[in-house]
Parts: C-alpha cells; sequence; structure tokens
C-alpha cells in the first residue's frame, strides 16, 4: 500500500459503504503515523494526510488520537535550538524565519509546505473548537510558517521561498494544499494574492492533478469553478492511463460542487 | 561582537565543518574505476530534428552492447518554468530513444523523479516532451510514484545504509544519465552524477528530497551513484546554466553534447568545458577514487579536441573556488 494514492482514494469513495478504511487502519505503525508504504520503516509526513482520510471517512477514534499525538509531538528540524542557530548564522542562503515551523517530509528533516498544510488541516479537521494547550500552539505556528514560505507574489512552491536572492515560483497543488490550510483564518493580502495567482492559472492548466487541486482550493473559496470543472473533463481522457492519486484527486475535484469538499475545515 | 554571537558563529561553523569532514575517509567498498574510459564532445549548435544524426555518429564511436536489453533513459527535468533553460531538451531525450532502439535494445523508457514539481505531468507536457513521447511511443515513468524496492547502499558517505529506490531503475540492464549542464547552488555542479537524485522516490522522501540534503548533498551523491549503476551519459551541452543554477541562473552556450562510457569521467569533462575545476567538486573528487576516472591521463578524447578554451562559468560565491585560471581546465580537454 502507498500512503498518498489509498488515502485520495478512501476520500474521493467516501460515499461509498464498501469503500475499505480496513486497508489504511491495517497499516497503521505503533507510533500512531504511517509510512509512505506499508512496510516502510519511517514515518511519513502525509500522516496528516492519513487523520483527514480517517477523518472523511467515518469515526475511528483510537487511531485518530494516536495519529493527533504523532503530529503533535513531530515538527521540522529547524524548531530545535542548534539548527535555529545555524539557519541564523551560517546557512542563510534560503530566506526563513526558523521559528516558524511546520511538519516534515520523514522526520529529521526541514517542514515543509504539503505536509505542513495537511497536518495543519486535518488538526484543524479534528479539533473544530477549544484548541488549547499544544494543540493550539502547533496550529498558530503552521499557520505562521505557511505565511512565511509563500512566495513574494503569491503562492507557494516547496517551501522554500528565496534562494541566494532568487525568488521561487509557485506551483499549482502546493498553493492549493496552503490555501486549503489556511482557509478558516482570517483573510489576508498572501491569500488573495495566491488566490488571484491559481485563479488565473488555472485556466491553462494542462495537467489533472494541478487543475484538481486548482479547483479544491478555489471552490473551498467560493470561486466558482464549473468552468475549470469542464476543463478537468476534457483533460482527463478515458484513455489515459493515470496514477491512482492522480485519478482520486480527479474524481474529488469534479464531485466536490455536488458532495462536498472533504479539505473544507468547518469551524 | 557580543558573546552570544561568537558563540553562534562557532556553532554555525562547527556545523558546516561536520558535512565536509566524510570525505577524509574512504567509505567504498571496491575500487571499481576502468583502466580507461572514453568521451567524446561532438559540436551541435542547435536542437533540431538533425540532433539524432549527431547523435548516432557519437554513439558509433563507442562499442555499445544494447541487443535485447531494456534501456532506462534519465534526464533532467527539474521543474516546468516557461523559457527557463532548466531540462535537457525533449528532442535530445527523443534522439537518445530513436538511438538506442537502432541500437537494437529491447525497451527504451524515459524515467523521471523531479525534486520540487510533484506533478510530473506538467513538467513532461510543459516542456514539450509529452508529444514527442507519444509520437514515438516511448513509454514515461514517474520515478516520484514508481514501485520501490529497499536497496543497500554500496558506500556509506551519507551514513544512511541504504534507500528505497524505483524498481524501474533497478530493474534496468543498461542506464543512462543525460543531465543539462548547470552550475548548481548546492553541489557546485549538477551533470550525470547530481541528476542521479531524480531516481530518489518523493512519495517516500518527499518534495524535496530533503533527507538527502541534510545527510550531506555531496555525500549521498557518491552514495547513490556507488549503487545505482550510470552505463552511458549524454550530456546536454548545447544550451547551458550558469550562476545561481539549477533554476534561477543564465543561459550560457557551449553548443556540445557530450557522450562518455564513464559517468565520473563525462562529469569530469563537463566540468573542464564550464572552465571549472572538478577535482573541487567533493562528489567527482570522491567518486574519481573509485568509480570512474577523473584524471584526464585515463580519459580518452575520441572527438576532436577544443581549440579554443571557454571563459570560467558564473557560480554562486560558495563556489567560487571552482573556477579555474585561465587555460587550466581546458588544457585537459586537449
Amino acid at each position: 500500500m502507498a500512503l498518498e494514492p489509498t488515502c485520495l482514494a478512501l476520500m474521493a469513495l467516501r460515499l461509498d459503504q464498501h469503500a475499505n478504511v480496513q486497508v489504511l487502519l491495517n497499516d497503521k505503525r505503533p507510533d500512531g503515523s504511517w509510512g509512505a508504504f506499508g512496510d516502510d520503516d519511517e514515518a511519513s509526513g502525509l500522516t496528516g494526510l492519513a487523520l483527514l482520510a480517517l477523518n472523511t471517512t467515518g469515526a475511528f477514534p483510537g487511531a485518530a488520537t494516536r495519529a493527533v499525538r504523532w503530529l503533535l509531538d513531530t515538527k521540522g528540524r529547524e524548531a530545535n535550538w542548534l539548527w535555529k542557530w545555524k539557519f541564523r548564522t551560517t546557512d542563510t542562503h534560503v530566506r526563513f524565519d526558523p521559528d516558524k515551523f511546520g511538519w516534515p517530509w520523514e522526520p529529521g528533516t526541514c517542514s515543509w509546505v504539503v505536509p505542513t498544510s495537511f497536518a495543519l488541516l486535518a488538526l484543524k479537521q479534528s479539533f473544530p473548537c477549544c484548541r488549547e494547550g499544544k494543540v493550539a500552539y502547533r496550529i498558530q505556528r503552521s499557520v505562521e510558517m505557511l505565511q512565511d514560505r509563500a512566495c513574494p507574489k503569491g503562492g507557494w512552491n516547496a517551501g522554500n521561498v528565496i534562494v541566494y536572492g532568487s525568488p521561487m515560483t509557485p506551483h499549482f497543488d502546493a498553493t492549493a494544499i496552503a490555501l486549503l490550510a489556511l482557509r478558516s483564518e482570517p483573510r489576508n493580502r498572501l491569500v488573495d494574492q495566491s488566490l488571484v495567482w491559481l485563479e488565473r492559472q488555472a485556466y491553462s492548466c494542462p495537467s489533472p492533478w494541478s487543475l484538481s487541486w486548482s479547483i479544491l482550493a478555489l471552490n473551498a473559496y467560493d470561486k466558482p469553478v464549473a468552468q475549470l470543472q469542464h476543463h478537468l473533463e476534457t483533460l482527463a481522457e478515458p484513455d489515459e492511463t493515470y496514477d491512482t492519486a492522480t485519478l482520486a484527486v480527479t474524481a474529488l475535484a469534479l464531485d466536490c460542487t455536488t458532495s462536498g469538499n472533504p479539505f473544507e475545515v468547518v469551524v | 561582537m557580543t558573546r552570544r554571537a561568537a558563540l553562534a558563529g562557532t556553532l554555525g561553523i562547527a556545523a558546516g565543518t561536520a558535512t565536509s569532514l566524510p570525505f577524509l575517509v574512504p567509505r567504498y567498498d571496491h575500487d571499481r574505476r576502468p583502466s580507461r574510459s572514453h568521451v567524446a564532445i561532438l559540436p551541435a549548435t542547435q536542437y533540431s530534428e538533425k540532433l539524432s544524426r549527431v547523435l548516432w555518429d557519437g554513439l558509433r564511436l563507442f562499442n555499445l552492447d544494447v541487443a535485447g536489453k531494456s534501456v532506462v533513459l534519465k534526464p533532467n527535468l527539474v521543474d516546468y518554468i516557461p523559457e527557463a533553460e532548466i531540462n535537457t531538451h525533449p528532442l535530445l531525450i527523443t534522439a537518445a530513444a530513436e538511438c538506442f532502439r537502432r541500437l537494437g535494445a529491447k525497451i527504451v523508457s524515459v524515467g523521471e523523479g523531479p525534486g520540487h514539481q510533484r506533478d510530473t505531468q506538467l513538467v513532461v507536457q510543459g516542456t514539450g516532451l509529452e508529444q514527442y513521447l507519444k509520437e514515438q511511443r516511448i513509454p514515461f515513468v514517474d520515478l516520484n510514484r514508481d514501485e520501490v524496492v529497499k536497496v543497500c547502499l554500496r558506500a556509506d558517505y551519507s551514513r544512511l545504509g541504504y534507500l528505497s529506490l524505483p524498481r524501474t531503475v533497478l530493474a534496468a540492464d543498461f542506464t543512462v544519465s543525460m543531465p543539462k549542464v548547470k552550475t548548481h547552488h548546492w553541489s557546485g555542479v549538477t551533470l550525470s552524477l547530481k541528476n542521479m537524485f531524480g531516481v530518489v522516490p518523493g512519495v517516500k522522501y518527499g518534495w524535496p528530497k530533503n533527507l538527502l540534503h541534510w545527510r550531506g548533498i555531496q555525500q549521498t551523491i557518491v552514495d547513490l551513484v556507488a549503487t545505482v549503476p550510470i552505463h552511458f551519459v549524454i550530456a546536454d551541452a548545447i544550451v547551458c546554466m550558469e550562476g545561481n543554477g539549477p533554476l534561477a541562473g543564465t543561459a550560457r552556450r557551449l553548443d556540445r553534447i557530450v557522450l562518455s562510457d564513464d559517468p565520473v569521467a563525462a562529469d569530469a569533462t563537463c566540468v573542464r568545458l564550464m572552465g571549472l575545476l572538478p577535482e573541487q567538486v567533493p562528489h567527482i573528487a570522491e567518486t574519481g577514487k573509485f568509480l570512474g576516472n577523473l584524471s584526464s591521463d585515463r580519459i580518452e578524447q575520441l572527438s576532436a579536441p577544443l581549440t579554443t578554451p571557454p571563459a570560467p562559468f558564473e557560480t554562486v560565491p560558495d563556489f567560487e573556488h571552482l573556477r579555474a585560471k585561465a587555460g587550466l581546465a581546458s588544457a585537459d580537454l586537449r
């Protein structure tokens, strides 16, 4: 089992009573996380996405509680005081504030936009109200991290902003997933700029994966997406073979206006 | 300077020094260098259909035995940024596929796993490669999402011990690294050796493959190429990149394609073409001790020698020491 396609497929099949969530539960690691593959030795930064899939498909309090605990205990390596010093003194070619951290792709590495956004969404969904203590602290820090790691003119790359003085360019999926994670936050200039960028680019997006994430984000911000959904239908040709993750996120995007958007946070 | 600032500086220097120490001690299994390596530097001034002919003539200088074998072409497709010269050109990739088919390969496929961009299809479409692949019915494998196999590393500079790697690459009979010749702000240069970062699957290691950075980029390149064999190199040195590569540098023409049966010799030659010193690039220097030939004495030039020495490529400040004094690097190309 590969984690990302499994989670996205379960979310796409959330209304199908035959969808087998047990596949995901079986591969849970003892520490509450999931590996990138069923037999993986290390925890994956997509554990937040796994928690989102559980939240979407039903009530699994035991697994969800352990996943939350793992998320609260795991953070990007820049959160450690030694590496903070390093990034402030000698390793300064990438512009970022190490006080603002989220979640890494793998434990022992830096925070990046996609795992942080999924973890943030999962925590917000798991705690729709009464966020206190560590939960409130991690949500606040990761919101700040996403705001810190945005591209100068809006949108998100993988998590680098300016490298050796050169600004990075935004990516569709990272921008869309970060916007989804920030949906319940007060609107600000960064979010507005990112939405403008995403909306403008989405109409000419040639790829189902990127377009699907764009639709999900724009839909969450109440932007009209019917035309984009039609564009996606024309892109996703029936005779093309797509990987499961792309197929699942395409289904979620085509379906979000009728069956709901599972990446929306209800506060 | 305050005591706090002094302590901060000391800790930072210690952390920086720690990452360069591993190369003081050899950590490879055994010396696998061939007695002689072969390189051909072919003139090519434009990306056009004519590349197939240039490449075919070049490949015939080597006694390649790929008949009945599965060949994987590993280009450098780092991201899709319109107008930016950051990726191996699609015409060179399809020319290579055509040539290996003519040489009798059983199957030729193209595989890549971009480091930052999660949407590989967007890169393949945006660069125009997808259209050529469809026309010529060349399969493409997204190495970021391929099935993986856990593999023990055959060198231990990164202390990783093992990596999960894509089955497509591990199962290939013949792997061709096809870099775009560029400077790189973290590794000095990105050529056939660094290009193999693209086989490390993002689905396991993330976007970017940040673990490799934390374990030392130079060290993990060495461990990776010691483990995943590169059988041949076709380097796109027609339009290259200098300065803040691999994404934000400036286009620089060399008007060449570089071929080699040894990735270390290929990279050493490309670095010399760039007017830089290969001995100063840690991953090239270290692989030159056990994997391939760095010394020009053991590299046979199969093509006509260069007559005009190149002006050194611009680098970011941390790699200015790579820049050779006038003529020093190119002297080894003659």
